[in-house]
């Protein structure tokens, strides 16, 4: 741009129509109207101009070139404008993307947060269960010690009854040898007696009197007695060491086929058996037998003085318990002596009046024990008498575990 | 009635005279072998110790075994007769005072013929003993006598 100043300095100094350099003439007019200044002059013009066209074309130039520049700094801005253009539409694209992002981030922090609340809501949870697990674990600990100690006491006890067993086992043993040399020994010599008794009798009977025949007699009725009581309580032991062998078992049927023996005994006694239906239990077979037999046998020997006689076997029910009776209408016992009924050779009847060896009821007692039960009896003297037992393996109804 | 010997294994004399005398009151005259031990009834019947010499193809026509015996007791000779080919069918009755269940499993697991319980009451043995003779000497047939 520099060009710009010549074209004023030509304004300028246009009125000055001489050129510089040249002195002013002395004469004016004559100078003036000379052929050679005027030419010089009008070269000088004609230079001035020409340099000054020079000026002016730079000038121009100048301008122009400043307007190209001017173009191409427009062209620049433009494109720089377009750039801006394109750099904010990208920013604003950029910002768009960005508040989406940011929007997302958003959503993204929000479900965060939700998230941070689930999952504080979750630690809580879990603390409380670990906290429950605590209380737990402590409550288990304690139940765990209770247990040990359960456990320890129970160990304890077991030892105890291991003991218990083994002694009860040795006991059971010694009477089993015991039982096994009575029933052997103890009977050999009462055959003796009586069989030796018999044989004076027989061979010498002749020359004894009466009385020393009724000795003999007597002797041999003893024997045989004692024989009895022998079998009596080898059976009575044997209740307590034979197995019990739980079936369900018909306990009228029994009692019924042991009221036909017993008529076929003394057929001529009129005594009507009344025997209920329904009688299950859930006991030893054989066992039960051996106690019906008791019951029943005394039932029927204590009626014997009547002319005619009433038993019955049944069942009822007592409080919660299915009770099982034998009940006659024969001579009754005071029930003052009730608590002896049950002892082994306890007797409560004259033997004339009403034989045996006192071994049945004791007999029956530990049948009834050993299945759980318990037997009682009621009576008046000359009122009968009623015994009663419990089975505790036989539900109510006459219904049975099996 | 069959003329060949009873063995009698019992070791208490009282009963030993009441056997005796209760068969002969039956009218049983067949010869009656007593043997007062269990080791005494396996001599005999295998002809050793104080029957060394006994012709042991002349078996018994049966033996009444009592249980309890001093040496060998009744269940052990019992073991013996049965394993022994030459007395593995000679019929064997248990005549015992007893009648614990043991007795009669184990009596009749060795192959006891009968089991009968001696009676207290003399007339009741007298009556069992009658029926042994009528049975065992009259009624059963024993098995053929072991050839060779």
């Amino acid at each position: 741009m520099s060009t710009a100043k010549p074209a004023s300095n030509a304004i300028a100094t246009l009125p000055q129509l001489h050129p510089p350099g040249f002195a002013a003439p002395s004469d004016p007019l004559s100078d003036y109207f000379s052929a050679e200044n005027h030419q010089r002059a009008l070269l000088n013009i004609l230079e001035d101009f020409a340099s000054e066209k020079n000026g002016l074309e730079h000038g121009l130039r100048a301008v122009l070139n400043i307007l190209d520049d001017f173009d191409a700094e427009r062209a620049r801005m433009q494109g720089a404008q377009r750039a801006a253009i394109n750099i904010l539409e990208d920013s604003v694209a950029e910002k768009t993307q960005s508040e989406a992002a940011q929007r997302s981030m958003l959503n993204i922090l929000e479900d965060a947060s939700e998230e941070k609340a689930r999952l504080e809501l979750t630690q809580r949870a879990v603390l409380n269960i670990l906290d429950d697990f605590e209380f737990e674990k402590a409550k288990v600990e304690l139940t765990n010690q209770q247990m040990e100690k359960e456990i320890e006491e129970r160990r304890r006890i077991e030892s105890q009854m291991q003991s218990m067993n083994t002694e009860l086992l040795a006991a059971n043993k010694e009477l089993e040898a015991f039982s096994y040399s009575v029933s052997h020994d103890l009977r050999t010599p009462l055959r003796g007696i009586d069989g030796f008794s018999l044989a004076l009798l027989e061979d010498y009977g002749d020359k004894l009197d009466e009385d020393g025949r009724d000795n003999l007699h007597r002797v041999r009725a003893a024997t045989q007695r004692m024989g009895t009581l022998i079998d009596d309580l080898l059976s009575l032991s044997r209740v307590t060491r034979t197995e019990l062998i739980l079936k369900k078992t018909d306990l009228g049927a029994i009692a019924r086929s042991i009221a036909l023996e017993l008529q076929k005994t003394q057929s001529q006694r009129r005594v009507e058996f009344r025997i209920a239906d329904g009688l299950q239990a859930f006991v030893d077979p054989h066992l039960m037998q051996i106690s019906l037999e008791n019951l029943l046998g005394n039932a029927w020997k204590f009626t014997s003085k009547r002319e005619s006689a009433c038993i019955e076997f049944a069942s009822t029910r007592r409080d919660e318990d299915l009770v099982f009776y034998v009940r006659d209408d024969g001579a009754g016992f005071d029930p003052a002596y009730a608590a002896r009924l049950f002892g082994a050779f306890q007797r409560l009847h004259d033997k004339k009046d009403f034989p045996g060896t006192g071994v049945g009821l004791a007999t029956v007692q530990r049948i009834i024990h050993r299945h759980g039960g318990r037997l009682w009896a009621e009576s008046a003297v000359d009122k009968g008498a009623t015994f009663y037992f419990t089975l505790p393996n036989t539900k109510h109804g006459g219904g049975t575990d099996e | 009635m069959n003329d060949k010997a009873i063995l009698l294994v019992e070791d208490n004399a009282d009963d030993e005279k009441l056997t005796l005398r209760a068969l002969k009151k039956n009218n049983i005259s067949n010869e009656v072998v007593v043997a007062r031990d269990g080791a005494e009834a396996l001599d005999y019947l295998f002809a050793t110790g104080a029957y060394t010499g006994r012709d042991v193809s002349v078996l018994p026509q049966v033996v009444l075994l009592d249980l309890k015996l001093p040496k060998l007791d009744g269940l052990e000779v019992l073991r013996r007769v049965r394993a022994d080919p030459r007395t593995k069918l000679l019929p064997i009755v248990i005549l015992t005072s007893s009648n614990e269940e043991m007795d009669r499993i184990n009596g009749y697991g060795l192959g006891a013929n009968s089991y009968v319980r001696k009676p207290v009451d003399f007339n009741q043995f007298s009556e069992a003993a009658r029926q042994l003779g009528l049975y065992w000497l009259v009624l059963n047939e024993a098995a053929p006598a072991r050839r060779g």
